[in-house]
């Protein structure tokens, strides 16, 4: 699967209800190690109830500056969330479909995983 | 009803809070896609234009003790007028970097190889063997 078939996609919960765009993948590096790295194994999508574009992540830290810059982008992916695979329905090439009492968790990079 | 109510018509509950990883956090868009490859030698080879992951059932049901996909390369391709325009290039025209041969992943993305044995670099060593070697001096380094 190439992952650009995956972002931009309308998700939609299980009763076909939209609930945004997918608009970044998070992948964490604690798969069996091939190589000098881990495999990257996916952790699931984030999502954002607004735009289908991502762009210096502000909504998952907390740097402030450029102040102007930062407000605008944060506003702009208000209410993003990230949705685990194991949440993930059915994939197909326009749209994501979740599983019934899928889970809302804030995309937020804590300490280190920010860079 | 307003139109966006009806675009995201679903309510939005309160998010569960963060989540702290083992491993390195990589979000796709930020941490790799548009990122700089070097090879061993610290010499560019390639942007990551695209992912490709492990199979998962595309188009149908995904049974719920399907396991996690995995990054198996960092793909490089014409992408330009696929961005502009929509869709994506046909996935024989990516030239693939086995994840297996990423030694680092930072600002950069740093291979543990040299760039001269990856197929994206061949229209590079092209243009050296057949057309570079052929103007005179063309054989070393300038003085």
């Amino acid at each position: 699967m190439i992952l650009s078939d995956v972002l931009r996609s309308r998700v939609l919960d299980d009763e076909g209800r939209s609930v945004g765009i997918v608009i970044d993948a998070r992948f964490v590096l604690d798969g069996v190690p091939h190589g000098p790295l881990a495999d990257a194994r996916l952790v699931g999508f984030i999502v954002s109830p607004h735009t289908g574009s991502s762009f210096l992540g502000y909504e998952r830290h907390d740097d402030g500056r450029p102040a102007l810059i930062a407000r605008v982008l944060r506003w702009h992916h208000r209410g993003s969330f990230l949705v685990h695979w194991e949440d993930i329905a059915r994939l197909d090439e326009t749209r994501v479909i979740l599983r019934p009492g899928y889970r809302r968790i804030s995309p937020a990079l804590l300490g280190a995983q920010r860079r | 009803m307003t139109r966006r109510s009806k675009r995201f018509d679903a309510p939005l509950p309160v998010l569960e809070p963060a989540e702290q990883y083992a491993g390195q956090v990589l979000d796709a868009r930020l941490h790799l896609l548009d990122r700089q490859v070097l090879d061993r030698d610290g010499v560019p080879v390639q942007v990551v234009d695209d992912l490709e992951l492990s199979d998962v059932p595309f188009g149908e049901s995904i049974p719920s003790e399907t396991p996690a996909p995995v990054i198996e390369s960092i793909l490089s391709g014409p992408v330009l007028g696929t961005r502009i325009f929509g869709g994506r290039p046909p996935s024989s025209r990516f030239h693939r970097v086995s994840w297996d041969r990423i030694a680092e992943i930072g600002i950069a993305i740093h291979l543990g190889v040299a760039g001269s044995t990856l197929d994206v670099t061949w229209v590079e060593r092209w243009v050296r063997d057949r057309i570079i070697s052929r103007i005179p001096g063309g054989h070393h380094d300038p003085e």
